[in-house]
């Protein structure tokens, strides 16, 4: 109580010094870093590019032309995370920085799309506006101050995924309203909407199989690697030697030997396996997830404690008992840890695979760097991230269930 | 109960255990002493077929552990180990039931033998529900010895199980297990290289080296007549004699009649506990008492110093 009352005076003494009440102390360097990083890219970078038509350079527009309310609450949003940096409070924090997120993104998003109809409607029929530096910038200011919060925070796995679908349903409800109608990635999604689902569960179709047939090698390599010793450098230097081969590399690599082998056996010819398409695609993937997989079940198998699998087998659990209801449990978050590298790590290399007429996401990517139509790289390039992330997200929930009682 | 006949095992061209024999008799508190890397917990682990010898038999309860399967056999033999290996992702509860739910005990069954085991340990109920990381070393190791007493074997196994405690645990833990011992007559193999550990709680005891019985017998026994230097070093060399009055109790060299002696000692201490009363008060005899504090008769410095043991 009275160590208590002395606190409390002391702090009125060196709240009243000059130098602390001008300079307020930082409490979050994060969103002091983000704040800046926002306002510096505001005033050099342009928040909308438009062009006469989709190949011509265009030209850059700040966010101070765009319409002032959207904008202004990008801007307050923006401030706000300055504000919140000095505070003490840190759930108060965390909650209003949730909010001055909401605030950027909801407001670089709105503004964005109000400010391309009015480009659009005045210039040539072909006109189109892009998204510009600013706008990027603040979308990742948002993001990852919300990230941080979140984080900080340190909120149940349900309410973090509350949060990220009331973030994803604000999004889709202003894209139904038709919103960023002019926007030029807008126009490049809509013109691809109908094979667009296609390419995406192409994609995760090309995912799926190569996490499917990567276990299925997996496994037995694991137990390979657990049981004799003198295999485990052998297996671990040649699947590091694959994974060292640059990706677009294998795909091409694959291509010959695949023919050949196509052509040799009308049994799988019957099967649609060719040079091209899925198939090799399928197999590069694969070969790319043996490495990060079996390492980490290795590491998570070999990780369990010597003496508690003494004490097991001591007191007589048999082969099958140990593994089931000792080993794997313990092992479980490293067995998840690796399928999650190896998930997120197949997401991202599958885009390559479209060079080989794999399809997927790739398609997007590779036709807008031809067309030099960057906004059609983003068509493909941002479906990607978000199923990167969507995946980590599950893989970080499973991991949290499988480590609870470790 | 036990029996090893010429038993040999080699690990890696490097013989572990060389021609040794054993006999442990049923109800023992039998001690394996030895430097590390004698082989003692070798010795132990071969009596639940953790190891299986190169040459030689072991009989367990007069039967040959080839003729038993060997998880069978584990299961009625409890094990415990220094650094209580309790599984992490199981309850304290969880892990005491192990070996009955290996049994297929049922739950009511496991629920009364838990409590049961509760009591006899003095483990802290509170403590049932919680993870092993959320246990000290001394919990821990409670909750192990609880594991390897859960379904009543009569055999237990005990490799070095109190070398990683604290004083207070180990010694608390060591009354525990003897008592337990003394009230259940269970055999117990206990393996340690902590002399006055193993006096303090063997019955019987073989002392190894390189793989080899060096000497076998009850403590007194080895204590009294080492068989070689070796022997004589390991029992502490020098300090042999004062660890001999660590085992004789004072009932043993009492002279009984009337006494003038000042201070008191139960009959039960040991000589060692007499001598030190004797340094401490400055005198050279001292009255003993029983439990109840009667009078049985006096011990005097030269009995000490004279004895001719008498164990």
């Amino acid at each position: 109580m009275r160590a208590g009352l002395f606190d409390k005076h002391l702090a009125l003494i060196s709240g009243s010094n000059a130098e602390t009440a001008s300079m307020p102390k930082v409490h979050d360097r994060i969103l002091l870093v983000l704040f800046s990083l926002g306002l510096v890219v505001i005033f050099s970078g342009g928040f909308l590019n438009c062009a006469p038509n989709r190949l011509a350079t265009g030209v850059a527009y700040p966010l101070s032309q765009a319409p002032a309310l959207e904008a202004a609450a990008a801007m307050i949003g923006l401030c706000a995370l300055a504000l919140l940096s000095v505070s003490r409070r840190r759930k108060f924090r965390s909650f209003a920085t949730i909010l001055a997120a909401a605030l950027i993104l909801w407001g670089s998003l709105a503004s964005a799309g109000r400010f391309a109809a009015i480009l659009v409607r005045g210039g040539p029929p072909a006109a189109r506006a892009s998204l510009g530096p600013a706008f990027w910038t603040l979308a990742s200011v948002a993001i990852l101050a919300l990230v941080d919060a979140v984080q900080k925070a340190n909120f149940s796995m349900p309410a973090r995924a509350t949060i990220g679908a009331a973030f994803c349903a604000g999004f889709f409800l202003m894209a139904a309203a038709g919103d960023f109608d002019n926007l030029s990635l807008a126009r490049e999604f809509s013109n691809n909407r109908g094979i667009f689902a296609t390419e995406l569960l192409h994609h995760l179709g090309l995912v799926c199989a190569a996490i499917f047939f990567a276990l299925t090698l997996g496994v037995p390599l694991t137990v390979l690697v657990l049981r004799t010793k003198a295999a485990a450098g052998f297996v671990f230097a040649s699947l590091g030697i694959l994974q060292t081969i640059p990706s677009i590399a294998l795909f091409g690599v694959l291509i010959a030997p695949m023919s050949r082998l196509s052509e040799l056996l009308p049994l799988l010819r019957g099967l649609g396996i060719n040079g091209t398409g899925p198939a090799p695609a399928v197999l590069a993937l694969t070969l790319y997830s043996l490495l990060p997989l079996v390492r980490g079940f290795y590491t998570g198998f070999s990780e369990v404690a010597m003496e508690v699998k003494d004490a097991a087998i001591a007191i007589g659990f048999g082969w099958r008992r140990l593994f089931l209801e000792v080993e794997l449990p313990l092992a479980l978050p490293a067995l998840i840890s690796g399928l999650r590298v190896v998930t997120i790590q197949a997401i991202g290399l599958a885009s390559v695979a479209a060079l080989i007429g794999a399809g997927g996401l790739g398609t997007f990517i590779f036709q807008g760097i031809g067309q030099y139509a960057l906004d059609l790289v983003l068509v493909g390039a941002i479906p990607v991230i978000l199923l990167a992330l969507l995946a980590n997200f599950i893989f970080e929930m499973l991991l949290g269930l499988a480590r609870r009682n470790l | 109960m036990i029996e090893l006949r010429n038993v040999s095992k080699t690990f890696a061209a490097t013989p572990a255990v060389a021609d040794f024999s054993l006999k442990i008799e049923s109800g023992a508190f039998f001690v394996l002493i030895g430097p590390s890397g004698c082989g003692k917990s070798t010795v132990l682990r071969m009596i639940n077929a953790m190891i299986f010898p190169d040459k030689g038999q072991i009989l367990v309860r007069g039967r040959d552990i080839h003729e038993t399967e060997p998880e069978k056999l584990r299961r009625g033999i409890g094990y415990v180990i220094q650094s209580a290996g309790l599984f992490p992702h199981w309850t304290a509860a969880d892990n005491i039931l192990a070996v009955p739910r290996l049994l297929k005990w049922s739950p009511s069954k496991c629920a009364a033998r838990l409590d049961a085991l509760v009591a006899l340990l003095q483990i802290d109920p509170t403590l049932l529900k919680r993870y092993p990381k959320q246990l000290s070393g001394g919990q821990q190791q409670r909750i192990g010895v609880a594991r390897a007493l859960a379904a009543d074997p009569d055999i237990i196994l005990m490799d070095e199980p109190f070398a990683a405690l604290d004083p207070v645990s180990r010694a608390a833990l060591q009354h525990e297990i003897s008592g337990i011992h003394a009230r259940s007559g269970k055999t117990i193999v206990f393996v340690t290289h902590d002399m006055d550990e193993a006096l303090r709680l063997a019955t019987g005891m073989a002392v190894m080296n390189n793989g080899r019985l060096i000497q076998g017998g009850t403590p007194a026994s080895i204590l009294l007549a080492p068989a070689d230097d070796f022997v004589r070093d390991f029992l502490g060399g020098e300090a042999l004699q004062l660890r001999l009055l660590d085992i004789v109790p004072v009932r043993k060299l009492m002279k009984p009649g009337k006494t003038r002696a000042a201070s008191t000692i139960a009959a039960d201490a040991s000589l060692k506990t007499a001598l030190n009363l004797m340094l401490a008060s400055r005198r050279s005899s001292l009255c003993v008492a029983d439990e109840s504090g009667a009078r049985l008769g006096e011990i005097h410095l030269s009995d000490i110093v004279a004895r001719r043991d008498a164990s």
